[in-house]
């Protein structure tokens, strides 16, 4: 079975996150980056699947030259090649544009299964998978915790709201958004980092944005915070029920 | 220049030589000799092939040749090392081996004889003067060797293992033989047949106990002073990996000349095992049949197998009860502490050997552990043990309302993975940095600050620990820093030594070394109280400061030792990452030494160390009621400095 990771690159986690200059994208120059949390979790599923019934797995990344060393990581953890659309306008292109770009390179592999996280980390659009999917013409099922492989295609587990799952039958080729969480990662080692050397990474040119992006983003700002204090007056009791409400109505903390 | 004829019947002042040897006799001797080295050879020829068939030690170099040839005049030629270690056996043993120097000429004129060659008379001053000088040896070795039969056979202690080497019977027979067969030869006629009988009782015996040496543990005699000698340099010295299909031991192939040399050097005396904290509390790991196992393993697939060391990862009869001792469990028990090493009188690096078994294991990663992936990934991902988000770091930073380091300051604070990040670490951070302050010596933090690497180096990440290494060295070049000082003994260790492998970091100091020298201007306390001091092993055995600590703690109360202290100071539990791995088998090291200290009676233990301090911390706790206060020597000196130095140490 030959299986099609898409991941990203994402600043780190602990990163000090400041605004560009112009108001339109996070500062990137002082930035770490790593693989997105999701995608991770897909690589090892991918990386899983295929030590259970064998087959390929490649990993697929957009982006500039720096998401070469998420690749590598990729590599090194067990992927098999590496396909880099090296593409330095990620920023002006929306969910489609991308989607696009990832298309373009997975009709050439023609994969049984594409594997990629439910979301990102930073944008947390959960669109790319979906859209990609669509664009293939292929069946997806997203927010995956368990993939199982079967005679007819595939059975998986998604993870529905308030503790519900739900299986799902589907025939291959598919493309599932995986969940962080339903596998242990692995650690990188030293053996995986040296025979990453010898392994494949193609790089391909992306193919020029069109002109006309369904979404534009206008302003990029950090979360901002308001305090504000209010005192509730009344009896113990009316008090008690104002605090129930704000806290489900207002702060939907409960 | 002949075996010259004794004259007189004093039979007791000189020894009676055989004056004549027949035809038959000097053919029968000659046989023998030939057979005794063939059958010497036999054995210690292929020992041999496999030392020098092994890998090459890339990193190897004659280079401290003066700390060789003192180890080598201390530990061989002195016995300072059997004799330190254990008193009594050691005197013993040291009696037996020097009585076996003085023995080698005598042996020599004795065979020499035979052909007449002799050439040490008997009659003569120097020859009387020799031979009785022998013979208080051979009084001493006869008394030495019986002396340590009992203790073999008797008293039998556990460290020489369950099973009874009924071998070393044998030899410690043929010893007793030889300088019995010796002096009785003072007390014959030269004349008559009992100095026959004497002399080729003497010479049969040395005949039967050369082939024995290569074919027993008594192959130490002939190579421990070579192991001795070359032994690597600095205590558990982790070698460099050499090339892309090196990762560290993971079969017959990566198996160097050292470790080999070193192998066939146990003398099985279990020195080892007696201070290992694994085999004190109930775990797999015996360090002496890693060495055993490693022996075995060479015995069998030899120095250029592709077969795994690791018996997880073999085939192993299910009748081998010695095959546990070579799992991946027993080595990845291993605390790091190195007091097997540190007491080894032959020379055997136990470190090197077990934490190069967990890189063949981690490197590959064939090492599967849930614990362990855990704090490799935190470290690739947030880049400190703990796990815990950097900015974490950064609050603390700025709560302490400590400067970051611009190059104007004289120290650079290192905070480590437990400074920055864990609530009793930070109390003893902020306080260290009060002594400092009081002192009036400037310093700052880094601004980023990733781990040193020192718990994936020991559990045998290769690449965490690189990575690590590579960021922290980056980090001291760019901010131009000069010294460091730091609170934890394995940051220190791995900074000052383990770095080296990738580039060379500033000068750093324990914060005991940096306060002892300041010891003048620190307050003296008239507390009045006891406090027992821990020795941390990353501080004794791997640095050699043991004084500096006792100075501050003496400054704060009554100085109190504990029973093993120094470098005898056993393990907290903490050190080769184990504080980060699941939980032990057996019972747990850290409360073996918290009872240990606490059974002192002293009201404070005093550490010098986060991971001790965060051991004890939960150890004494679970101990129930009033355990003894636990402070680190920062601690316990910040808390006599005026209020107006006074700054929360309270996180």
């Amino acid at each position: 079975m030959k299986i099609l990771v898409a991941i990203k690159q994402v600043p780190e986690r602990d990163a000090q996150i400041s605004i560009a200059a112009d108001g339109r994208w996070i500062d990137e120059s002082d930035l770490s980056y790593t693989i997105n949390e999701p995608d991770a979790y897909a690589l090892e599923e991918a990386l899983q699947l295929k030590e259970k019934n064998g087959g390929e797995v490649v990993v697929l990344c957009a982006g500039p030259e720096r998401v070469t060393s998420t690749l590598r990581e990729a590599l090194a953890k067990g992927a098999d090649r590496a396909i880099h659309i090296e593409a330095d306008d990620l920023g002006e292109r929306d969910t489609l544009g991308i989607a696009q770009l990832l298309a373009d390179a997975a009709r050439a592999e023609s994969p049984d299964l594409i594997l990629t996280g439910l979301q990102s980390d930073d944008l947390g659009l959960g669109q790319t998978g979906v859209v990609l999917a669509e664009l293939l013409g292929i069946p997806h099922a997203t927010i995956i915790m368990q993939v199982e492989v079967t005679t007819a295609g595939l059975k998986v587990k998604r993870e529905l709201e308030d503790g519900w799952f739900q299986y799902v039958e589907m025939p291959l080729p598919a493309l599932l958004t995986i969940q962080s969480g339903g596998n242990k990662l692995r650690y990188a080692t030293l053996m995986g980092i040296k025979k990453a050397k010898t392994k494949e990474t193609k790089t391909v040119q992306a193919a020029p944005a069109t002109a006309a992006q369904a979404i534009t983003l206008e302003r990029v700002y950090l979360p901002e915070k308001q305090k504000k204090t209010e005192i509730l007056t009344g009896t113990p009791a009316e008090v008690a029920a104002k605090l129930v409400e704000k806290l489900k109505f207002e702060v939907r903390a409960i | 220049m002949t075996a010259a004829l004794i004259p007189g019947i004093h039979l007791s002042a000189t020894l009676a030589e055989p004056a004549h040897f027949s035809g038959l006799e000097k053919i029968s001797l000659l046989i023998g000799i030939a057979i005794s080295l063939v059958l010497f050879f036999w054995r210690f020829g292929p020992i041999l092939r496999t030392i020098f068939r092994s890998k090459k030690d890339n990193d190897f170099s004659l280079h401290p040749i003066r700390r060789r040839l003192w180890d080598f005049v201390w530990e061989v030629l002195c016995q300072g090392k059997v004799i330190r270690q254990r008193p009594l056996p050691g005197l013993a043993h040291a009696f037996v081996f020097w009585g076996f120097l003085a023995f080698a000429l005598v042996s020599l004129n004795h065979i020499a004889n035979a052909v007449g060659l002799g050439f040490l008379n008997p009659a003569s001053d120097l020859g009387t003067f020799y031979f009785f000088f022998a013979a208080a040896w051979a009084l001493l070795v006869a008394v030495s060797i019986t002396a340590l039969f009992v203790r073999r056979f008797f008293v039998r202690p556990i460290w020489l293992g369950e099973k009874v080497s009924y071998e070393s019977g044998v030899i410690a027979f043929l010893i007793f033989l030889l300088m019995v067969s010796y002096l009785g030869a003072f007390f014959v006629d030269a004349s008559g047949t009992a100095v026959k009988v004497l002399w080729w009782t003497h010479t049969l015996t040395l005949l039967v106990f050369l082939p024995l040496i290569p074919h027993t543990k008594h192959l130490h005699l002939v190579i421990s002073p070579f192991t001795v000698f070359l032994k690597r340099d600095g205590f558990s010295r982790i070698p460099p990996l050499s090339g892309d299909e090196d990762f560290g031991l993971v079969s017959g192939k990566d198996v160097t000349q050292l470790i080999s040399l070193q192998v066939y050097s146990c003398v099985e005396c279990g020195r080892c095992t007696e201070h290992c904290p694994a085999s004190n509390t109930g775990k797999v790991l015996n360090p002496k049949e890693i060495i055993l196992g490693t022996r075995s393993y060479l015995n069998e697939f030899g120095p250029a197998s592709e077969t795994s060391l690791l018996t997880d990862m073999r085939e192993v009869p299910s009748n081998n009860p010695a095959a546990k001792y070579m799992s991946m469990e027993a080595a990845f028990e291993c605390t790091t502490c190195g007091s097997c090493e540190y007491q080894c009188p032959v020379g055997i690096q136990h470190l090197p050997i077990i934490i190069g078994l967990r890189r063949g294991a981690t490197n590959t990663g064939a090492w599967e552990d849930t614990h362990g992936t855990k704090l490799f990934l935190a470290l690739e991902k947030h880049g400190n043990a703990l796990g815990l988000s950097a900015m974490e770091r950064d609050k603390f930073i700025q709560k302490q309302a400590f400067p970051i380091f611009d190059g104007t300051q004289e120290y650079c604070l290192w905070l480590g993975c437990m400074g920055g990040y864990d609530p009793k670490g930070r109390e003893i951070i902020a306080d260290f940095a009060r002594v400092m302050q009081y002192l009036g010596t400037t310093f700052g933090v880094l601004k980023k600050e990733k781990c040193t690497g020192d718990p994936a180096r020991r559990l045998g990440n290769d690449l965490v620990f690189q990575t690590m290494a590579e960021f922290g060295l980056k980090a001291f070049e760019t901010a131009k820093v000069q010294k460091i000082v730091a609170i934890c003994p394995h940051c220190v260790r791995t900074i000052s030594n383990d770095w080296r492998e990738y580039g060379i970091a500033p000068e750093i100091e324990h914060h005991s070394e940096f306060m002892a020298r300041h010891k003048a201007r620190l307050p003296k306390q008239d507390s009045g109280e006891s406090i027992v001091y821990h020795d941390p092993c990353y501080l004794g055995r791997y640095r050699d400061v043991y004084e500096e600590p006792r100075e501050i703690v003496s400054l704060a109360g009554e100085l109190v030792e504990a029973p093993r202290s120094h470098e005898r100071s056993f393990c907290c539990g903490a050190g080769g990452g184990l504080a980060f791995l699941g939980e032990e088998s057996g019972e747990r090291v850290s409360h073996v030494r918290a009872a240990e200290l606490a059974g002192t009676g002293a009201q404070i233990v005093g550490t010098a160390c986060p991971f001790c301090n965060t051991m004890f911390r939960d150890a004494l706790s679970a101990m129930g009621e009033a355990p003894p206060q636990l402070l680190d020597i920062a601690q316990l000196t910040a808390r006599a400095l005026p209020a107006s130095e006074m700054r929360t140490g309270e996180q």
